[in-house]
């Protein structure tokens, strides 16, 4: 490191070279941010050979080769294309669904944090809420709501927004009980002062945590419910609808058509974990 | 919910039989949930945006149609009254029949409910027999090689979504080698009325009928498989976490230094973080009975969820209410057998 600071650099260096400090403490976040960024930019800017949305009726369930690298699927759709295409709805649905249960969490977690017979009520009735097959209860709701691609916000909401709340109260009644909450009060802080200027920071760190968990399990939530048809508006394509349209040949040996999108949704959430993982880590290290 | 604490001597003393109290408490508390359950799966059908009728039926429904659909929704009626009788007859047991085949949903879950019972059990002893060794390799090899191969297992498993594993499964094991059957139900076609019997596997198991016992066995393979490991992982993650503190305890070093053997060490540890497991166990149950929908769907197994999942993708609501409360109260008895099971085995849980 003596060499580094010895010779002056570029700015950019400079970053480069914080970025491999930062890489060496904590590999997980840098490889999980680095894929997740990938999938991101890829989506959105790579070059498609072919429309996604355009069937090529002359080639129907070619198997991947040079012209289409992933095969084509029974209707015609060259498979890299929509893969690459998916995550500009999968992945930007999955973090808005994320932020949505943050948000919920964070309004109703602080708040409850403040410990009183109605609050204990309150949790009791999220524990009950909780126990039921929640996938079918967001199926229920997204289908009964309507057809909508937005509905399966809602979806992931009705999920993730209870773990955030019991996350967030739970880490929000062990700072509480902190010295500095008591000063806080002391020099006369209003409580939602307390709540929001010196709680709130410091149950933020667990939340990353819990947001990559979160944004993972939307990815699957979003593949499941796409995978039935719900949330669907068909050139459209999202990995969930497209598992969904190559399981019908799966039996039959046309493996392309669900292996493609499938390891698609297994790179988001293993790097989402990963990058969990290394959080974790980090809140658990300081 | 129980909370673990340390017992205090005095308050004991001043109540006779606690664990009495505290199952018979837990009890009093069932019928206000039912209670909830069932408005929760009742005001359901108000979410159903627009006019109910052509929602369910389509837009090329007959005037037939939309008025039985409206007769059996009840909404000519005011809202009261509708709740009134919706009690009265979920009380006696009468769940309604489906819009769409006109079965009673009560025979319908009699039907599909011991298929995805079966499946679960099987699934979960799966995943916790593969889950527990994972977790408890992890764990004794702490941060060490085994560990770290562990752990990369166990985050791979959780990163697959288990619909996709089970459709891997279906092209390796049915298409490449030919090892399972086709993916299309309990039984081959061959097969005939057995289909129909609950329990299929239990019941040729106790019956000693072997041959419908080895085709239901090669069908269910594949389906148990990908749930089940799915599910490892979080009983891997959970065993992992639970043993590598148990594992760290003075019980644990005192039972070392006693030079009882390794292997009754680690059972010692294991014991201590039974309960845990117990607690995911009932959890996971729980939440495979609808959750396994998919999985059902992919393998056509004719089990509870996929039997809901249809009925709510067509908005047949007597099948969606009738989920939701079979569900639910099922649910319910888990956790309240989970709680009762979880007092007995371990002595710290204090009775409030």
């Amino acid at each position: 490191m003596s060499d580094a600071a010895a010779i002056p650099k570029s700015p950019a260096a400079e970053v480069v070279t914080k970025i491999v400090n930062f890489a060496r403490v904590s590999p997980g976040i840098v490889a999980g941010v680095a894929v997740l960024l990938f999938l991101l930019l890829a989506s959105f800017l790579a070059p498609l050979p072919y429309d996604p949305v355009t069937p090529d009726p002359t080639s129907v369930l070619q198997p991947p080769s040079a012209q289409h690298i992933f095969g084509t699927d029974a209707n015609g759709f060259d498979v890299f294309s929509r893969v690459v295409a998916a995550g500009r709805s999968d992945l930007p649905l999955a973090l808005a669904g994320t932020l949505a249960s943050l948000v919920i969490g964070l309004l109703v977690g602080l708040p409850l944090s403040v410990k009183s017979k109605w609050s204990e009520g309150f949790m009791r009735a999220l524990d009950a809420f909780q126990s039921f097959p929640l996938i079918v209860l967001s199926v229920t709701i997204v289908s009964l709501t309507g057809n909508d691609i937005q509905n399966i916000l809602y979806a992931i909401v009705i999920i993730n927004g209870p773990r955030f709340i019991r996350l967030i109260r739970s880490e929000a009644l062990a700072i509480r009980e902190a010295r500095f909450i008591e000063a806080a009060i002391a020099t006369g802080a209003r409580p939602r002062r307390v709540m929001f200027r010196h709680i709130m920071p410091n149950v933020i760190d667990v939340c990353l945590v819990q947001c990559s968990l979160t944004t993972a399990n939307a990815v699957i939530v979003i593949a499941a419910l796409n995978f039935l048809g719900i949330g669907v508006s068909p050139p459209t394509p999202t990995w969930g609808s497209m598992v969904q349209v190559g399981a019908q040949a799966i039996s039959t040996g046309q493996w392309w058509i669900a292996i493609w999108p499938g390891v698609a949704i297994f790179i988001a959430i293993a790097s989402l974990n990963m990058l969990a993982n290394g959080i974790q880590r980090r809140v658990e290290g300081s | 919910m129980t909370t673990a604490r340390a017992a205090q001597p005095a308050v004991k003393q001043k109540q006779r039989r606690p664990m009495l109290r505290y199952i018979l408490k837990r009890i009093a508390i069932v019928p206000i949930s039912v209670f909830v359950l069932g408005s929760v799966s009742f005001f359901l059908t108000f979410l159903i945006p627009g006019d109910p009728a052509i929602t369910i039926l389509g837009d090329f429904a007959t005037k037939e149609q939309i008025a039985h659909v409206n007769a059996q929704l009840g909404l000519d009626k005011p809202v009261l009254e509708r709740y009134v009788s919706y009690w009265t007859n979920l009380l006696q047991g009468d769940l309604g029949t489906s819009f769409f085949t006109n079965e009673p949903v009560l025979s319908d879950l009699g039907k599909f409910l011991p298929n995805t019972i079966e499946l679960v059990f099987f699934s979960l002893l799966f995943a916790l027999a593969l889950g527990m060794t994972i977790g408890v390799i992890g764990a004794y090899f702490a941060r060490r090689l085994p560990d770290r191969i562990m752990s990369g297992i166990t985050s791979v498993l959780q990163s697959v979504p288990d619909f996709f594993l089970a459709l891997v499964g279906i092209y390796v094991f049915f298409f490449l080698l030919g090892w399972a059957p086709a993916p299309i139900g309990r039984l081959p076609i061959t097969a005939g009325s057995a289909d129909e019997r609950p329990f299929l596997i239990f019941s040729s198991l106790f019956t000693g009928d072997w041959e419908t016992l080895g085709m239901a066995v090669s069908h269910a393979a594949l389906p148990v498989l990908a749930l089940g490991l799915v599910y490892a992982s979080y009983f891997a993650k959970t065993a992992r976490g639970s043993m590598g503190t148990a594992l760290t305890t003075p019980q644990v070093e005192f039972a070392r230094a006693c030079g009882l053997r390794e292997r009754t060490v680690v059972y010692y540890a294991f014991a201590a973080s039974r309960t845990t497991v117990i607690t995911y166990v009932a959890i996971l149950f729980g939440s495979l009975l609808g959750g396994a929908a998919i999985v059902e769907r992919v393998f056509n197994w004719r089990g509870m969820g996929q039997w809901a999942l249809d009925g709510v993708l067509k908005v047949d609501v007597p099948i969606i209410q009738g989920f939701v409360i079979t569900a639910g109260l099922l649910t319910l008895t888990l956790f309240l057998l989970l709680d009762i099971v979880v007092l007995l085995l371990d002595p710290r849980v204090s009775y409030e």
